[in-house]
């Protein structure tokens, strides 16, 4: 709010007297300035002193029905259809309308959610569900094993346009009903990460009523604690409680029909408004709480923080191992070594994010935390070194490692769309650091176009940096696997061609025995991480804000939140 | 007069051409792969069968000439074709939308000209407070809509609570996004306004009408004013360019729905029929405009009509 310079210099006013007005000069001045600093007042205290309800110890009394929950989540969708959305935010609103098959209770713990029991074949490649009995969708249909035929052949229908869903069963062959309650379904080969799939939101069991329907007049039905009522496009999706509910997963704290009567999901986008709208009490909780705000929330009375570190891949460097210097991995772990990464996101993130040491979050299972070992960590010495015996040892003019003439120059695309979380910040400390050890690495901002043409299909990069949040170790598969590049939906963005790692992954993919998988998982983050094909930064957080109003609200492996069991204490 | 109308149709028309085939090129130019984008963007992890698919159900496998006659043909027939993203007639999607956006545009427009008029009629031709409400005038030109409306809900919404972000609409939710658009139209506006005016107060007729006895306020209203309307009216076409825009930024900002946000998520999706559909809209609203606008100089101007005939 500074620009004033320019009008007041510029009062070239050609005196002409006039009558009027003089005297009252001064105080118009004056009261345009008590109201512009008064706004200016207000908003610096705007954040702290919101009275709140203050419930916070209040004395432990049961669940409360009724009530609506609005929640304020970011971001915007296309389609409430979970089999074609890929936006994490369908995911979280589809969670409560859908139940899956199976629901994961712990990082390698799978138990009884729609299907009461399975077996799998010994061949590794049928799966035969048998379904809970007396399960009705919202719109009256029973659950039968044609819902799940008809809800996993639209998944893989080319028509349904998945951008999500039918990668996670990309094996599936074909689903056969045996009775009423009893489905077999049939994979091209064996894929032990199917029951973690089958447990996501984007494969919730859909009422084949629903699914008959043409594509235009899609309505999301299932049979979860909540029932659709409606969406106004970028505004909200409302929801009613499900008075027949009787499905909740094994283990959940909660059975019967939820006690809110009615959830809100409120699409606001802009952070700032987001959060105002928590803290000035016309949310009831947001999801992303910006983490500029994580601190202030946290000690503001009448609100809870909860952070849930995602499972999956952490938030990654990942180094192009077929172009240029980097194909030395002399290169790699010298690069690797420059950058001091936990003191990097020490100061980015005040503590509200962990600077990883392994491709995998902790919370995933098969993470194993000796395979940190491996990593080239910080040791600027080292990195000199190395660089030193793979012949970049000339110093440009500038700073920069030279060999044969050319300077130790990588390429790291900077796409802005998808930057989050202060990553362009941190991309700048990386950049910083790889030049004390003479490394040149250059950011073009390109858009998401030459971002996926270019380089992330062309090949065109040095460096990469994604997250990628999943429940299960088979992410090393999509991120190491030589088959799973960009160009083929993967997520191998280091591009690593080795028969080793690809052994690994799918044999652990394939195999029924927990401790072979546990042990192939771990010599491939132990391999990526002496080879390195990857840097790994930091683990990514959830951030939610809560009303302390709000009560009982679970998360689920994925750390989405769960309002089946969510109550409203009224103050 | 006939023949003026018949020019000014053919003119739109010329207009709407040129804005579907912009669009058109546009989209076709901006890199990428649609079909990609369409499957979900960079995280999307649709197989190539699925791309496939995409392609050959909205015909980007076929050559560019052929998808541009095709889509020329569909727009003669006033077909704006299925949105890729929600499945749905455009024509649906924008009428869904057009409400929200209209409510806000209209009322920005008409908080922005009384705005514009009335601290120019008040501070034309007088130093101190024109000094005043220059400064003022600067700040909201300066400010980015998203600033002013980040600030306006703070203090308002957030702290006084006086207005709610979100909740049912009607005009309490109204409030604060035109308040923001206001700001940034009647900045410009009113230093064109006072502008015209002071240029008026200098004529010689001014002297006359106050020599005749006409007291200070007639004088601005009656005289003044009406001289200082014609550059107004010409800006019209610069308001609605920044309502456009605008639009984008406070329907992001307040979290209302709106064409802004469809617009956005189109463009991002690479959804072109929702895309076309809008800026055909887009379009249609300016080429109208300006034509009432022509009408409109000869009801303020008397010059004109004589010119005319």
């Amino acid at each position: 709010m500074s620009p004033t310079e320019n009008p007041v210099t510029s009062a070239e006013a050609p005196a002409r007297p006039r009558r009027r007005l003089r005297s009252r000069r001064p105080l118009i001045t004056a009261a345009a300035l008590a109201v512009v600093v008064a706004a200016a007042l207000a908003v610096t205290v705007a954040t702290r002193d919101d009275p709140g309800p203050a419930a916070r110890g209040a004395a432990a009394s049961g669940p409360v029905a009724g009530g609506t929950l609005r929640f304020a989540v970011a971001g915007t969708q296309v389609t409430l259809d979970p089999a074609v959305a890929a936006t994490a935010v369908t995911g979280l609103i589809d969670r409560n309308i859908f139940d899956s098959l199976v629901a994961q209770t712990a990082p390698d713990r799978f138990e009884p959610w729609l299907a009461s029991k399975w077996t799998v074949s010994e061949d590794g490649r049928t799966y035969t569900f048998t379904l809970r009995e007396g399960v009705t969708f919202h719109d009256g249909t029973p659950l039968t094993a044609e819902a799940v035929k008809a809800t996993l052949d639209h998944v893989v229908d080319p028509k349904t346009k998945s951008a999500y869903a039918a990668s996670l069963i990309a094996p599936y062959e074909k689903a056969t009903v045996l009775g009423d309650l009893e489905v077999e379904v049939r994979l091209k080969r064996p894929f032990t990460p199917f029951l973690q799939a089958l447990s996501v939101p984007y494969l919730g069991i859909q009422s084949p009523a629903a699914l008959a329907k043409p594509a235009g007049q899609y309505v999301p039905v299932g049979t979860g604690p909540f029932a659709y009522v409606s969406w106004e496009k970028d505004r909200r999706v409302t929801l009613k409680r499900n008075p027949a509910y009787s499905s909740p997963p094994a283990g959940a704290a909660h059975r019967g029909p939820a006690h809110l009567d009615g959830l809100v999901f409120e699409f606001v986008s802009e952070d700032a408004t987001r959060y105002g709208a928590l803290t000035s009490g016309q949310v009831d909780g947001i999801a992303g709480v910006p983490p500029v705000n994580a601190k202030a929330l946290q000690s503001l009375p009448g609100f809870t923080l909860t952070a849930q570190e995602t499972p999956g891949l952490n938030y990654n460097l990942y180094f192009n191992q077929t172009r240029g210097p980097l194909r030395d991995v002399r290169v790699r772990r010298a690069l690797s070594a420059s950058v001091n990464v936990p003191q990097l996101i020490q100061n980015i993130y005040f503590g509200h994010y962990k600077a990883a040491r392994n491709p995998l979050s902790a919370t995933t299972a098969a993470y194993d935390a000796s395979a940190e070992q491996a990593l080239a960590s910080y040791d600027l010495d080292e990195a000199e070194r190395l660089l030193d015996e793979a012949g970049w040892n000339e110093t440009g003019p500038d700073g920069y490692r030279v060999k044969d003439g050319k300077t130790l120059t990588l390429t790291w695309p900077y796409w802005a769309e998808g930057n989050k979380e202060q990553r362009d910040v941190l991309a700048e400390g990386i950049q910083a650091q790889a030049k004390l050890a003479g490394i040149k690495i250059e950011r073009p901002t390109v858009d998401t176009g030459t971002f996926v043409e270019k380089h992330l299909i062309g090949g065109g990069y040095d460096l990469v940096d994604v997250s990628f949040a999943r429940p299960t170790p088979d992410v090393l598969r999509f991120a190491f696997a030589s088959g799973n590049t960009y160009a083929k939906a993967g997520g191998n963005v280091a591009l690593v061609d080795s028969e080793e790692i690809d052994r690994w992954v799918e044999e652990a993919a394939a195999t029924s025995d927990p401790e072979t998988a546990r042990r192939d998982y771990a010599n491939v983050q132990r391999e990526v991480l002496e080879q390195a094909y990857v840097l790994p930064l930091y683990t990514p957080v959830q951030l939610t804000g809560f009303s302390t109003a709000v009560r009982d609200v679970a998360f689920d492996a994925q750390t989405y939140p769960v309002f089946h069991g969510a109550w409203l204490k009224r103050a | 007069m006939a023949r003026r109308a018949a020019r000014r149709i053919g003119l739109i028309l010329f207009v709407l051409w040129g804005a579907a085939t912009l669009a058109f090129a546009g989209l076709r130019l901006v890199p990428g792969d649609p079909a990609r984008i369409i499957a979900g963007g960079v995280q999307a992890s649709a197989s190539p069968a699925v791309l496939d698919a995409i392609r050959a159900e909205y015909g980007l496998d076929r050559p560019w000439p052929v998808q541009y006659l095709i889509f020329m043909g569909r727009l003669l027939r006033a077909d704006l074709g299925a949105s890729y993203q929600l499945n749905r007639p455009v024509a649906e999607v924008i009428g869904e939308q057009l409400g929200a956006t209209l409510a806000l545009a209209a009322g920005a427009v008409a908080g922005g000209l009384a705005l514009a008029v009335a601290l120019a009629v008040l501070t034309a031709g007088r130093p101190r407070a024109r000094a005043l409400a220059r400064a003022l005038e600067f700040c909201a030109i300066s400010t980015p809509a998203f600033w002013t409306g980040i600030l306006l809900l703070a203090v308002f919404s957030f702290h006084l609570h006086w207005f709610p972000v979100l909740g049912e609409g009607g005009v309490r939710a109204l409030v604060l996004p035109w308040l923001t658009l206001t700001l940034s139209i009647a900045g410009v506006l009113a230093q064109v306004t006072r502008e015209g005016m002071e240029r008026a107060l200098d004529q010689p007729f001014t002297l006359t009408a106050r020599s005749r006895g006409a007291g200070e306020n007639r004088v601005r209203l009656r005289h003044a004013l009406r001289h200082a309307a014609l550059p107004l009216l010409t800006l019209s076409g610069w308001v609605l360019g920044e309502l456009l825009g605008g639009v984008v930024v406070v329907e992001a900002v307040f979290a209302r729905q709106g064409l802004g946000q469809v617009i956005v998520t189109a463009v991002a999706g690479r959804d072109f029929p929702v895309v076309t559909g809008v800026v055909v809209l887009a379009a249609l609203t300016f080429a109208l405009i300006s034509a009432a606008l022509d009408v409109l100089y000869r009801a303020v101007d008397p010059r004109l009509r004589r010119a005319a005939t």
